[in-house]
């Protein structure tokens, strides 16, 4: 702990210190009656204080997020909307032989309207950043909900199969999108100590709905055949607007937290000795910030001067190469026990294990990541969790019969589970949550590329080699690499950022004294006042 | 003297003649012959350790099938045995022989000739007084997939139904569609004008269309595949609903949406309310005491705001 203490006679000379320089704002002010004196604390985030919160944390919200209460909800909300975003394009593929039958298309064709919801889904990030950061996450998401819902229904009247890729595809997709970038975006808004538990929590969706949404969809394609199936799915993701009604706004119910007892003092210097850490990034980098001004009107929606924030960079980079080889080992799992001779619903069986175990993973993940030795050092959790899922997937092959496929269901649901809780949460660590949105946008459009091209690449090595030993090798290989970078760069990345704040601290507390200094002197000889 | 001769002579002009005449005479016309050695021939032989086998034949064509039964016997060999042949549960007549125990083996066999449709069936080749017996179950190549869920289709739309023959299996000559009349199955043919229905052949797929449905058109529906000994069928049900169908759940789970929606917006604005007018006492007391402690962070968050 480092405490300054300036004196000030007079309560004008407490507001131009407060107003004027920038380190004291952040600090605690307690200003004593009797002794006419001011104290000015500032806590710096190093070693010896211990903190809770990781270095890089900013929030720069404007608030205090309230870790809970209406949170809650808004968490449910947020697991329905990525529910059905992730989801619903996987649980459409049942409808596919039949549809296939009626417009008499080859498989091909209709494999492509999941490419294009999927290639919809990820390249709508940006629009609906842009949107969530102009609206808000309520009024994206309801809109979202709502598109999907005219999308399934315009596509229960279709006639041709163009038809379909227009309303379920691009209409669909675009409508998920806008249902997943603002419930990621709206969870960094309501926590910040409990956030990877809420972020794990809300990840459980997808796992859940799929789950929920495979038998039902089994059901209502006996009932009614897929017209009819469209048209009640149309209504069931409606849901999502009942999701959206729950994300209310963070700012316009709670009134500002008032430090009044002793614990949330505590969480309020935290608070403000992380955003001093962010803070002294901005001035170092000042320049930067004149320069992001001038881009002007495209900054104003979507912040594209992450693409020079370090960790942004990291991130970007080790996901682009690991979604290469994400989704693969998941597409091809049944086909892969079916080629070892195992019957169709064992193979079946298999994906739902690895579902359930998917399932309870997210969470418990979440809640690791919360643990106080774990969360300041979230990013090496990541980088572990991408290199399991590399190393299990580079043992798959080797485990003999049916026992050693479920053994590796279970494992990979394990590895799946770990990367997808935190997958949203090291980003929101690593750029904050208030340039959450814009990043997740941004990385959402780009990592499109991977997810769409991985597993057709996949396909082609089984193809060729026409055995799916080397597909699994390959999958294995392309995330253990990500993994090792990641862990490396993270090394790095964590040393730089506490310098930064070690730098920070001092530099802040020089223009301090000056602008102090200078007050005093020219306030010497003016009488003091007395406070009644 | 010369009567003799001319007698004689007479006589054997006769003779030339009749035999002519013989020659000319049409005689009755010999029956046709029926081609039973024109038949392709096969034969499926089965040795039998136990008590009973089951053995399945497929067959495409019309054959003179020989079945070969060869038993090893039992603990008592006798050196004869009783042995007859059995048609789908109906002994064949003449069939009964007495066999032979040949290096310790019995051995019965039967030449079948299989022609058309009802040729088929389980034959069975029995030993003794039902001590062994050996089942040959002939029968044409049959459906493997057959979907027992309904296809359900929609009034004014058109249906399709398909059937298909496994890869396996060799592929049929054509393809039939009937549909159930009662207990009947009449033959569907395509109508060129107006099209109702339309049936599309692919060596081993066959896709039957029907446009402009009808509830009447519902029902269960049968491809038969062509080969030739016989037609294999194969069933599949068309339901033909109306839209209100799917239009009842619908309407059900947007009135739940609407209600949700409006609860929870409802909630969040009596919630606030409360808050507002609690909270405006609260905030003028904090104020007066922590206006240092207050005001600091949320200008200098305001000031952070706008410089970024």
């Amino acid at each position: 702990m480092v405490t300054c203490i300036w004196h000030a006679s007079t309560r004008d000379e407490i507001k131009g210190l407060k107003a004027g320089s920038s380190c004291c704002e952040a600090a605690t002010a307690s200003y004593n009656n009797k002794a006419h004196s001011l104290t000015i604390t500032v806590s710096g985030n190093i070693r010896a204080g211990g903190s809770n919160m990781p270095p890089s944390a900013a929030t720069k919200v404007g608030h205090t997020p309230p870790d809970g209460g209406w949170g809650w909800a808004v968490v449910f909300g947020s697991f329905i909307s990525i529910g059905f975003s992730y989801a619903f394009p996987k649980s459409l593929t049942i409808y596919f032989k039949e549809i296939q039958e009626y417009f008499s298309v080859s498989y091909s064709e209709i494999a492509w309207l999941s490419s294009v919801m999927l290639a919809s889904m990820y390249a709508g990030g940006p629009v609906s950043s842009v949107l969530v950061n102009r609206f808000g996450s309520r009024p994206v998401v309801m809109v979202g909900g709502l598109m999907v819902s005219a999308g399934m229904v315009l596509a229960s009247f279709g006639q041709t199969i163009m038809h379909l890729y227009l309303c379920v595809g691009v209409i669909g997709g675009l409508g998920l999108a806008l249902n997943l970038q603002p419930a990621l975006t709206i969870i960094g808004t309501y926590f910040k100590v409990k956030r990877p538990m809420a972020n794990g929590l809300a990840m459980a969706g997808s796992p859940v709905i799929l789950f929920t949404l495979a038998p039902l969809n089994q059901f209502l394609f006996d009932s009614f055949g897929w017209r009819g199936s469209f048209l009640i799915l149309g209504a069931i993701v409606l849901n999502c607007c009942v999701a959206g009604a729950l994300m209310r706004p963070v700012n316009s119910n709670t009134q500002p937290k008032i430090e009044l007892p002793e614990r949330n003092r505590a969480a309020a210097v935290e608070a403000a000795a992380s955003d001093t850490s962010e803070q002294s990034a901005d001035l170092l980098t000042g320049e930067n910030q004149d320069e992001s001004k001038r881009q002007g009107c495209l900054h104003t929606f979507i912040d594209l001067s992450l693409f020079k924030h370090r960790g942004f960079l990291i991130y970007l980079i080790g996901n682009v190469v690991m979604f290469f080889g994400f989704f693969a080992p998941v597409v091809f799992m049944a086909p892969y026990a079916k080629h070892q001779g195992i019957d169709e619903y064992s193979a079946a069986f298999l994906l739902s294990i690895f579902a359930l175990v998917d399932m309870f993973v997210r969470p418990a993940t979440g809640f690791i990541g919360n643990t106080k030795w774990i969360r300041p050092r979230i990013q090496y959790f990541f980088s572990f969790a991408v290199s399991f899922n590399g190393v299990c997937h580079l043992l798959c092959p080797l485990l003999p019969g049916y026992t050693g496929l479920v053994v590796y269901a279970v494992i990979f649901g394990f590895g799946f589970g770990m990367v997808c809780a935190l997958l949203f949460e090291v980003l929101m660590d690593l750029v904050g949550a208030h340039r959450f949105s814009s990043a997740v946008g941004l990385v959402t459009i780009i990592e499109c590329g991977p997810v769409l091209l991985g597993p057709p690449l996949s396909g082609a090595l089984v193809d060729i080699y026409g055995e799916y030993k080397y597909m699994y090798y390959a999958c294995g290989v392309i995330m253990l690499v990500p993994g090792i970078y990641f862990f490396i760069m993270h090394y790095f990345n964590y040393k730089k950022l506490d310098e930064e704040q070690r730098q920070s601290v001092a530099v802040g507390l020089r223009p301090c004294e000056e602008a102090v200094k200078l007050k005093m002197s020219q306030d010497g000889n003016s009488a003091h006042e007395t406070d009644g | 003297m010369s009567a003799s001769w001319k007698q004689i002579l007479f006589q054997i002009l006769l003779l030339v003649s009749c035999r002519y005449i013989n020659t000319k005479t049409p005689g009755p016309t010999p029956p046709p012959l029926v081609p039973i050695t024109s038949l392709p021939t096969d034969e499926r032989s089965v040795i039998l350790e136990g008590e009973s086998h089951t053995e399945k034949v497929e067959l495409l064509n019309p054959v003179n099938l020989a079945l070969a039964c060869t038993w090893t016997g039992n603990q008592n060999k006798q050196p004869n045995i009783t042995g007859f042949w059995r048609k789908d549960g109906d002994e064949v007549e003449n069939s009964q022989v007495t066999v032979q125990l040949e290096g310790d083996q019995y051995k019965l066999k039967r030449v079948f000739s299989i022609v058309s449709e009802e040729s088929l069936g389980s034959y069975s080749c029995v030993f003794g007084s039902e001590e062994a017996k050996i089942e040959f179950v002939l029968a044409a190549p049959q459906i493997g997939e057959v979907r027992d869920k309904p296809i359900v289709s929609y009034v004014g739309d058109s249906g399709v139904i398909a059937c298909k023959m496994d890869e396996t299996k060799p592929k049929p000559i054509t393809w039939n569609w009937y549909k159930a009349n009662g207990t009947d199955k009449e033959q569907i043919f395509a109508v060129a004008e107006p099209p109702r229905h339309v049936i599309k052949n692919e060596e081993r797929k066959t896709k039957l269309v029907v446009y402009n449905l009808t509830e009447a058109d519902g029902g269960l529906y049968y491809c038969g595949a062509v080969y030739a000994i016989s037609t294999t069928m194969s069933h599949v049900e068309l339901k033909v609903i109306s839209f209100q169908e799917p239009l009842k759940p619908f309407i059900a789970i947007l009135i739940e949406v609407i209600v949700l929606v409006a609860g929870i917006l409802l909630y969040e604005r009596c919630q606030s309310k409360k808050d507002y007018t609690a909270g405006n006492g609260t905030i003028e007391q904090t104020n007066t005491m922590t206006q240092g402690e207050n005001n600091g962070p949320e200008e200098g968050s305001s000031v952070r705001q706008r410089k970024v």
